[in-house]
């Protein structure tokens, strides 16, 4: 164990960069484009008040990941934010920095022990269970007021073993449930489509062929939905006598809702997820006390806002 | 050499042994899943599968959903075309998925448009002296892509004499690290119109049973045909009686190749967008094609035909279980089924028909 240490020690030394002080800070991985953007907001707010980040790439390994955690608090940073690659791994990270007395804040991933951690420690995300909940309650609207009371619609599921695909069909039935919709919502029937646009495109012409009528699609993201709207369109339906919604305000689904197709998608803010970060990092660091859970709300696009979205990213 | 069992030693040939074409048995199979899924779509959802009974439309059979039985797998039918000749010359290619995301990225680079919505492209690529360009500018790269990547899969196998298996999986590992690359894992979008049409509608359809058709030609009628046969059969005996086997193992994944490109070229097209991840597990629904309509994975034999039974099946197969609005839980299941259950009955024809 001593040698273990020792090598680790040894290993820390040859591997970090000199870094007296700053912000470590260890992404899940770097070729993502959510997750670009969200460094990006990291980079952007460390540049603006002037302090120095290291930022690096775990590669979507979790042991990288506690090295690279391990460096940090060898070199002797004041903070560290980690974007974990395995949320249920999240324990010794706590833990490791914790015994250094080294502030550390958890960004976009829940960790598994957000519940108990400790004062120095911050989480900052969005919360999942708003995601689609928001764009399916814009959406009972809009039925709303085009005058219908009850509608008929299909529910296209991202990928079943991803969690996130899991949640946010939850979060239909749960805002069903809570009486959240203003309409009467029947479920025709609800499938996966795997995150896939061509899937997606598939999986709808399907449902067409069985010519039962529809008021609208529930996608998990905006891939699926734009799939949908492109066997919609191909089987000549008007876009306008039926409401799709997505989630994420990909670049296809803004210009998709330019072009009147889309009706509803969720932006999850990638660039004020990383900024958040970064303050409850420096606050930590300076001995401030910070809200151990910061959500960094979904916010709604539609066509009536749409321009403040398309630079965004 | 004297291997009797081939047939060709000195067995007598008995018309009356041989069987119906298995091709028969294929189309068999599809007709009975077909009415395997009319019968429970009347007891359980009480529709019909395959005729109309809608009232505002005017036509015997239900035209939407037979148009997705083949338009959702004309795209790894295309695929499955180049694999099928690899298998029966012995071969496997795992890399056709992973050629189909590489080549969707870079084609797709060069079909951007410059302006959409009257925004300049957000997902630009190049500058603007590369958008706009003439359809035949990305069809050309995308094909050259592929042929390349084909080139490079037959080149070692045929030269360095590692296994297929080995060759193929060193491409589809790299090429998708190309595609992920290629564009650091962002998605490229907003094509050209004249690009945009090359999926459209059923033309992938067209495209592949035009293929179809040129390669069932080629397999019976040409001496590339024949040789593919040879070569699975006596790799040997082939070289033996002076074919070119080296050399027809390059050509042999270089087609593949470009028909990998080729089903990039019309996914891409047809989703308007191109995706690092596209293409995954393609290869192996090109392969399952493949062996369901009776493509041997020990080489020699199969047919085009059957392969595109094969595809069939799977269309048929996937419609069937949204139209009876099975959890796709149980689809997945019941594919792999499928797949299995009908090799084993191949093999299980193939054994008794040896007895006699």
């Amino acid at each position: 164990m001593k040698k273990f240490l020792i090598a680790t020690g040894f290993a820390a030394l040859m591997s970090s960069t000199a870094m007296a002080d700053g912000i470590g800070v260890s992404m899940a991985l770097f070729d993502d484009n959510f997750l670009t953007v969200l460094r990006n907001g990291i980079q952007e707010q460390a540049d603006a008040a002037g302090l120095s980040v290291q930022i690096e790439d775990a590669q979507n390994d979790v042991a990288k990941q506690l090295d690279q955690i391990n460096n940090f608090i060898a070199s002797g940073v004041t903070a560290i934010i980690v974007n974990p690659v395995d949320t249920s791994a999240t324990q010794a990270m706590s833990d490791a920095a914790a015994a250094a007395g080294v502030p550390l804040v958890y960004v976009n991933r829940q960790p598994i022990n957000v519940d108990t951690l400790p004062d120095n420690q911050a989480f900052v995300a969005s919360d999942e269970s708003e995601s689609s909940r928001q764009g399916f309650i814009e959406q009972c609207n809009q039925w709303k007021a085009a005058g219908k009371a009850e509608v008929s619609v299909y529910v296209m599921q991202g990928e079943l073993s991803n969690q996130a695909a899991v949640q946010r069909t939850q979060n239909y039935y749960d805002a069903m449930e809570a009486g959240e919709c203003a309409v009467k919502v029947n479920v025709i029937d609800q499938q996966t489509a795997n995150w896939s646009r061509d899937q997606a495109q598939s999986l709808m012409t399907n449902w067409l062929s069985t010519g039962t009528a529809f008021d609208g699609v529930l996608a998990n993201n905006d891939e699926m939905a734009l799939g949908a709207i492109q066997a919609i369109k191909a089987a000549g339906i008007d876009m306008a006598s039926v409401i799709v919604s997505g989630v994420d305000a990909t670049q296809d689904a803004l210009a998709s809702m330019q072009a009147g197709e889309l009706d509803i998608t969720v932006f999850q803010n990638a660039a004020a997820q990383g900024g958040g970060a970064l303050d409850a990092a420096v606050k930590l660091a300076a001995g401030e006390a910070v809200e151990q859970k910061v959500y960094v709300p979904f916010e709604l696009v539609t066509p009536a806002n749409i321009a403040d979205y398309l630079a965004k990213n | 050499m004297a291997n009797t069992s081939h047939g060709i030693g000195g067995l007598a040939y008995d018309p009356k042994k041989r069987t119906r074409p298995p091709e028969l048995n294929v189309l068999a199979a599809l007709v009975l899943i077909i009415l395997a899924f009319e019968v429970l779509g009347q007891l359980v959802v009480g529709d019909s599968f395959l005729f109309n009974t809608r009232d505002n439309v005017d036509t015997l059979f239900n035209e939407q959903r037979l148009q997705i039985i083949i338009l959702q797998v004309a795209i790894v039918g295309i695929i499955a075309l180049g694999v099928t000749q690899v298998i029966i010359t012995g071969g496997i290619d795992l890399s056709s998925g992973s050629i189909v995301g590489i080549t969707a990225m870079v084609t797709m680079s060069f079909a951007q448009v410059a302006v959409v919505n009257g925004n300049p492209n957000p997902k630009a690529i190049f500058g603007d002296a590369w958008m706009d360009l003439p359809v035949i500018v990305p069809v050309l790269i995308g094909l050259a892509c592929g042929l390349f990547a084909g080139l490079v899969n037959g080149a070692l196998i045929a030269y360095t004499r590692i296994p297929p298996f080995i060759a193929t999986l060193g491409m589809m590992v790299a090429a998708r690290g190309c595609a992920k690359w290629w564009s650091k894992g962002n998605p490229i979008s907003f094509p050209t119109e004249s690009y945009a049409a090359i999926g459209k509608g059923m033309w992938p359809v067209v495209i592949f049973v035009v293929l179809a058709v040129l390669f069932h030609l080629i397999m019976t009628q040409t001496k590339y045909g024949k040789h593919c046969y040879a070569i699975g059969s006596n790799e040997q005996a082939a070289r033996m009686s002076g074919i070119n086997v080296t050399g027809h193992k390059v050509l042999v994944y270089t087609i593949a190749g470009a028909l990998a490109a080729l089903a990039a070229i019309v996914l891409s097209s047809k989703n308007l967008t191109a995706q690092a991840g596209m293409g995954v597990m393609y290869e192996l629904d090109a392969i399952a094609m493949a062996v369901i309509g009776g493509v041997s994975l020990q080489g020699g034999r199969g047919s085009i035909i059957g392969t595109c039974l094969g595809a069939l099946i799977f269309g048929v197969i996937i419609s069937g279980f949204t139209f009876l609005k099975l959890d796709a839980y149980y689809q997945e299941m019941v594919k792999g089924v499928i797949i299995v259950g009908a090799v084993v009955l191949d093999q299980w024809r193939q054994t008794k028909r040896g007895r006699g």
